[in-house]
């Protein structure tokens, strides 16, 4: 703790690298220059299924300023990749999707690489297609990937009581299927890759991986080298959100070129193949059933889905882990069975994206609370608060919630809303005669916020050096990817040496320097980096308090370091910068320079998905408040009240602006954004159709914070990163009910979407066939 | 390829003379022939607003506008606009109010929260909501975007 | 991408139009559609490309004789910020505000608008509703002609407008409405402008009490080109807009309109929207 002076925890601090980024000063990797470098285009399959019966690549090899046409012929040594490693980087005797990489070009400029592209021939010989998962698990469908007869890639199946004692004793018992639709990261920096070898064929690879230390080791692995001969540098993220968790194609083709061309190459997505040739949150279909008694507790819940694969496998076929703990845990229901079949299709395939599956479970379970509550006739605040979870529990699936604020944010959200008032004088007006009407609705969420443990390791180490002049060098292993962390990070290490944030840099992109860390992902950067980050800082104020109390012959109890200075009691001591150049100029010469490896106290799941996996968990309220035209379908939202148990409020301006930038973002998910995947082409590669929500549409944000200061968390903050994206879709799909007494179960609320269930006509088929 | 023509125009207040092809847009000029990566590139297509730049004192998608239009005006991108007293401002108020995330839309909202500043002195937060809806964030929800430009016009003030 | 062999920016409107004569001409005003489309390859450059920027004669907006005469090269932001469209042409106006972004509306002309003839564009609805004209001008015997065609007339397809190659568009005549005119543009989507219309609406009308007169109706999106709807105008000329007038106007309109199903809105979707919007528009202008 900052002994004398005042704390930065709680403060509005701006982000490090802003000023930069504010100047257009900033290098994304976009902006980098290797010298001497080409540039690559991926060839894409025209077919969306079909075998590859010969490419003929040898016009664009003549082109000149092509210096490498490769196809999957020219590196017999590429491996799968991916989460079930079902993916090759070049396709070789058949492609999956209209995505798939069937040859690749290096050459002087992009205009050649593009030219070369139009003069490769590729024959294919068409294979039956499978356009939805229905088609797919259909007895006798093609099988897309060998080892998968049924065309099912993966399943997860998790248990708790008996579901059909539950039922038995429930007064009431409903189901419900959601169904849940495409959409994108949008990221605004699209993908990119420099890839450059040195002459003894060691790599180095510019990337903008959340995971570097795992790629390390996929690329070695596939490349034949000794990981430590691979470097990667992360330059500056224009956006991340889960979407670069896994390793897809386009990085190993660039280095599949630089290794045959011995030069640096460079790749550089445009905006459209960043539509057609990045992961997905994928359509689910989702099926509840669900019950409770007449007093309002929950019985039980069976959750079956199938997941829309796509071709390939990535970490979007492993979002159940994440929305079993949300169907079995959110709130206390003793019964509960879960099931998810992930379906290989011929359409785009399915990563990971902010909220990891949360948001579609959060979507069907918290429909559900509602329809229950109004069914045995109670309040819909009071049947949530019910069921809610509180401190202290240990729920059937082997989470303990240590610190759990969930009641505090149903009442903060629900009060500073005017929730309960509202939901009635709403529902009065649903018969009278103006067709724009109003409507507010409320769902919670359940999120990790203390990491996960799904790798053997879900640690962070940090190297931590105060050089001569007090000046603090943090290396991290966690990276920045817009989201601030390294601002937190300086600030948790200012705050344990009572130093201004302007004495620390933060150093955290290159694998070469920086310790491991496991990645950007799960929220857990604040709390396991921040952890790790503290436990260095801690080392260096340890050792620097023993030297000083030894010097001044004082009590090292009685030492403490605030504003650049070693204070004893309430007295100057020592000026911190002096005192450690004295420390280093003596015959006994000493460094202060510390390591920590912060391993969170979670556990790995055992088989049957059991076991406290984070170490902390985030909940949160959010409230929306919509109006429906009902002549048009349009749905606007005009405010969203959140409370967000966020452990403690570190930095104040930036936890605010993950919470806005989260709730606009589910906000799309809801109601704007759809990518339109008609037989396995997606119609709407492109920002004009593919809606991204502006600023004239932003909603009026309230947000409260609850600070239950969890006790393994850095200063007892809690990973917030993915919790604001999580409830809107089910908040705004409650809201469009208390506005009009239509429920929709499927998204997106699209006006054409809304006024079709307004007025009873089919549904437009989210994605999949044509009607 | 098209053909070249030699054009001279103003950028953030230098003279320059260069030679294009016909078809070029005036974003790949500065970014590819001119060096200054600060304009981005997220759409290439008029939606995103990342590429915003000033052109004779109004602002404009750069990846729409062809290179050869340049000739004889004047232009400022992000590093002239950081450059200038209202773009000091802004990016102070962009850095104290938390606007920045990642930071790839940061360059065009700049520029573009300028050209609001100056041609709509006074704005409320419902026209500079009007001012920006052709630059896409991603990161922020907007909301601390908006409160920075009212805090950098506020200064002016 | 073709390849352009010649980059040319006339002064003036003969030598534009002398050089248009020559043929192989892709002329280009602000851009914002031509980039895009030549990009994506929908377009294909002729070997001659005109920019027409520099021609003083395609500029400016004035009044004359109960006409205004709107410049080809007159941007939106200038439409939006001019006091005559505002206070005399407010339904232009309203769609000029309910256009693209800034940014784009500092580039976008109002003869790229029209020369575009996108079914949804958003200046064609309005000036339909104004019986606005287009002023083209050629020099088919080695001097300056200019001819003038209706705008109901001029659009023959998506993309396809009456003017011949060798014709520029110098500018949009739009006869003043009468005093007591009033109108209302209607433009459907989520956001206030950067969307492309899935159905626009122009509605005008004098009115005397609650009587309509005049009335023009007018709509983008809902067929090839943006249309009149005649027999609708019809349906409500010379009588208040009560409940059964509305309706039998939008079962009028309903016979008249094509819409096609694409990725921004099914057929029937339009055709609701058509429906609905139109009886909401009308009757605000009754109360105008
Ligand atoms: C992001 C974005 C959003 C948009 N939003 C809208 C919108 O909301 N509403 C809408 O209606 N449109 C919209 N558009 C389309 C476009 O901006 C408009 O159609 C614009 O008015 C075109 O004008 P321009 O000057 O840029 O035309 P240009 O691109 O220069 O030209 C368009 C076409 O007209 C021809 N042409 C131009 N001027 C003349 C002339 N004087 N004589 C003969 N031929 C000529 C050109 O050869 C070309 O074929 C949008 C475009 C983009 C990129
Ligand atoms: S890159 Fe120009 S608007 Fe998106
Ligand atoms: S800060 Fe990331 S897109 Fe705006």
């Amino acid at each position: 703790m900052g002994d004398i002076g005042s704390s930065l925890i709680g403060k509005r601090i701006p982000k490090l690298d802003a000023p930069d980024k504010a100047s257009g000063k900033t290098r994304y990797i976009h902006d980098l220059e290797a010298p001497g470098a080409l540039h690559a285009k991926i060839l894409r399959s025209t077919e969306v299924h079909a075998r590859i019966v010969w490419i003929d690549t040898a016009a664009a090899k003549r082109l000149p300023g092509v210096h490498a046409v490769i196809t999957a012929a020219d590196v017999p040594w590429q491996r799968p990749i991916g989460v079930a490693k079902d993916h090759l980087p070049l396709k070789t005797d058949r492609v999956r999707s209209l995505r798939d990489e069937v040859a690749a070009v290096a050459a002087d400029t992009e205009e050649i690489a593009e030219e070369a592209l139009k003069l490769i021939k590729v024959h294919y010989e068409p294979l039956p297609v499978l356009t939805t998962t229905d088609e797919a698990l259909a007895p006798g469908a093609p099988q897309l990937h060998e080892g998968h007869a049924n065309n099912v890639a993966m399943t997860f199946d998790y248990a708790q009581g008996d579901v059909a004692q539950g039922e038995a004793q429930s007064d009431v018992v409903i189901e419900d299927v959601f169904r849940l639709h495409y959409v994108t990261h949008c990221c605004m920096g699209v993908s990119g890759v420099i890839a450059e070898f040195d002459p003894g064929g060691s790599l180095l690879l510019y990337s903008n991986t959340q995971v570097p230390f795992l790629h390390k080791r996929e690329f070695a692995e596939m490349l034949g080298i000794d990981p430590g001969r691979i470097r990667i540098i992360q330059p500056p993220i224009g956006g991340g959100f889960g979407s670069k968790l896994d390793v897809y194609p386009f990085e190993p083709i660039a280095i599949f070129l630089a290794r045959i061309t011995g030069r640096p190459v460079k790749l550089l997505f445009t905006r459209e193949e960043e539509f057609l040739a990045s992961p997905t949150r994928q359509p689910v279909v989702l099926k509840l059933r669900s019950g409770c008694k007449k007093d309002g507790t929950l019985t039980f819940r069976t959750v079956e889905t199938v997941h829309d694969n796509g071709a390939y496998t990535s970490w979007g076929a492993t979002t159940p882990f994440v929305m079993m703990q949300t169907v079995s845990s959110l709130y206390r229901v003793p019964h509960c069975k879960y099931h998810t079949a992930a379906v290989y299709t011929n359409n785009p395939y399915a990563g990971s994206f902010r909220g990891y599956g949360n948001l579609q479970a959060t979507f069907a379970v918290e429909a559900h609370m509602d329809k229950l509550a109004e069914a045995v006739g109670m309040d819909l605040l009071a049947f949530r608060l019910k069921n809610a979870q509180e401190p202290g529990e240990v729920t059937p699936q082997g989470m303990h919630f240590k610190t759990c604020g969930f009641k505090q944010c149903l009442t903060t959200a629900a009060e500073r809303s005017d929730f309960v008032a509202k939901q009635a004088a709403n529902r009065a007006r649903w018969r009278d005669a103006n067709p724009v009407k109003r409507g507010i609705g409320i769902a919670s969420m359940l999120h990790v916020g203390g990491g996960a443990k799904i790798y053997p390791s879900d640690g962070c180490g940090t190297i931590l050096k105060v050089d001569d002049f007090a000046h603090v060098t943090l290396i991290t292993g966690a990276s920045e990817i817009g989201q601030g962390s390294e601002t937190v990070l300086a600030q948790l290490v200012c705050e344990e040496l009572g130093l201004p944030l302007s004495a620390v840099s933060v150093v955290n992109n290159d694998t070469d320097i920086t310790p491991w860390d496991v990645g950007v992902h799960a929220s857990r950067t604040t709390f396991i980096a921040g952890n790790s980050a503290i436990g260095a800082a801690r080392k260096a104020k340890a050792k620097i308090l023993a030297a000083a109390a030894a010097k001044a012959g004082v009590p090292v109890e009685t030492l403490s370091l605030s504003q650049g200075f070693v204070f004893s009691e309430n007295k100057k001591l020592f000026e911190l910068g002096k005192f450690l150049r004295g420390l280093h100029f003596s015959d006994r010469a000493e460094l202060v320079m510390t390591t920590f490896y912060y391993e969170p106290p979670s556990k790995h799941q055992d088989k049957q998905f059991k076991g406290d996996v984070s170490a902390a968990y985030a909940w949160a309220t959010q409230a929306c408040e919509v109006e429906v035209d009902t002549l048009t379908g349009i749905v606007r939202l005009l405010k969203v009240t959140g409370a967000h148990d966020v452990g403690r409020v570190l930095n104040r301006l930036g936890i605010e602006g993950q919470i806005e930038g989260g709730m606009v973002m589910g906000m799309g998910y809801a109601l704007t954004e759809n990518l339109v995947v008609e037989n396995c082409t997606v119609k709407n590669p492109n920002f004009r159709d593919y809606k991204l929500v502006t600023a004239p549409e932003m909603p009026e944000m309230d947000i409260s914070f609850i600070e239950t200061m969890d006790g393994e968390g850095p200063q007892g903050a809690k990973g917030v990163g993915e919790a604001p994206a999580i409830c809107m879709a089910a908040a705004i799909a409650n809201a469009i009910y208390n506005a009009t007494g239509t429920r929709i179960y499927a998204l997106p609320f699209t006006p054409e979407n809304v006024y079709r269930a307004l007025h009873g006509a089919a549904q437009a088929p989210a994605w999949g066939k044509a009607a | 390829m098209s053909a070249n023509c030699d054009i001279e125009f103003t950028l953030n207040g230098v003279k320059r003379q260069l030679s294009v092809p016909a078809g070029m847009s005036t974003l790949e000029m500065l970014r590819e022939r001119l060096g200054l990566r600060g304009t981005k590139y997220a759409c290439g297509e008029g939606e995103c607003g990342a590429c915003t730049i000033l052109v004779d004192g109004l602002t404009l998608n750069s990846c729409l506008m062809f290179a050869v239009d340049c000739d004889g005006r004047e232009l400022q991108t992000v590093e002239g606009v950081a450059a200038s007293e209202v773009g000091a401002r802004l990016r102070d108020a962009f850095v104290a109010n938390g606007a920045v995330q990642c930071g790839f839309c940061t360059p065009g909202l700049m520029v573009q929260a300028s050209h609001v500043i100056e041609h709509n002195p006074g704005a409320g937060a419902a026209e500079i909501r009007r001012g920006i809806e052709g630059n896409l964030c991603r990161c922020t929800g907007y909301k601390k975007i908006i409160e920075a430009i009212q805090a950098a016009e506020q200064k002016n003030g | 991408m073709h390849a352009i062999e010649r980059y040319v920016r006339p002064g003036s409107l003969e030598e534009a139009a002398e050089i248009l004569r020559a043929g192989n001409v892709t002329v280009l005003a602000g851009g914002t559609d031509l980039m895009p489309q030549t990009h994506a390859g929908r377009v294909k450059f002729q070997s001659v490309l005109m920019n027409v920027r520099r021609v003083p004669e395609l500029r400016g907006i004035e009044e004359h004789g109960g006409v205004v005469r709107i410049g080809a090269l007159v941007t939106i932001t200038e439409l939006r910020e001019s006091a005559l469209v505002r206070e005399r042409l407010n339904v232009l106006w309203q769609a000029c505000d309910h256009f693209a972004s800034d940014q784009i509306r500092n580039a976008a002309t109002l003869g790229g608008n029209v020369c575009n003839a996108s079914p949804a564009g958003d200046t064609l609805v309005p000036l339909l509703a104004l019986e606005a004209r287009t002023v083209l001008a050629s020099k088919p015997n080695g001097s300056l002609e200019t001819r003038r065609i209706p705008l109901d007339k001029f659009f023959s397809g998506p993309g396809r407008t009456l003017k011949k190659p060798s014709e520029l568009l110098a500018a949009i005549e739009v006869p003043l409405p009468p005093q007591g005119f009033v109108g209302e543009f209607y433009k459907h989507g989520t956001r206030p402008g950067l969307d492309i219309s899935a159905i626009s609406i122009a509605v005008g009308a004098q009115l005397k009490g609650k009587v309509l007169n005049e009335v023009r109706i007018a709509f983008g999106a809902v067929a090839p080109t943006p249309i009149r709807a005649p027999r609708a105008e019809a349906v409500l000329e010379g009588r208040e807009a009560d409940a059964a007038t509305l309706e039998a106007a939008a079962q009028a309109a309903l016979g008249e309109i094509h819409p096609i199903s694409d990725v921004r809105a099914s057929d029937w979707y339009r055709r609701e929207l058509v429906r609905n919007m139109l009886k909401r528009v009308i009757s605000h202008v009754g109360q105008l």
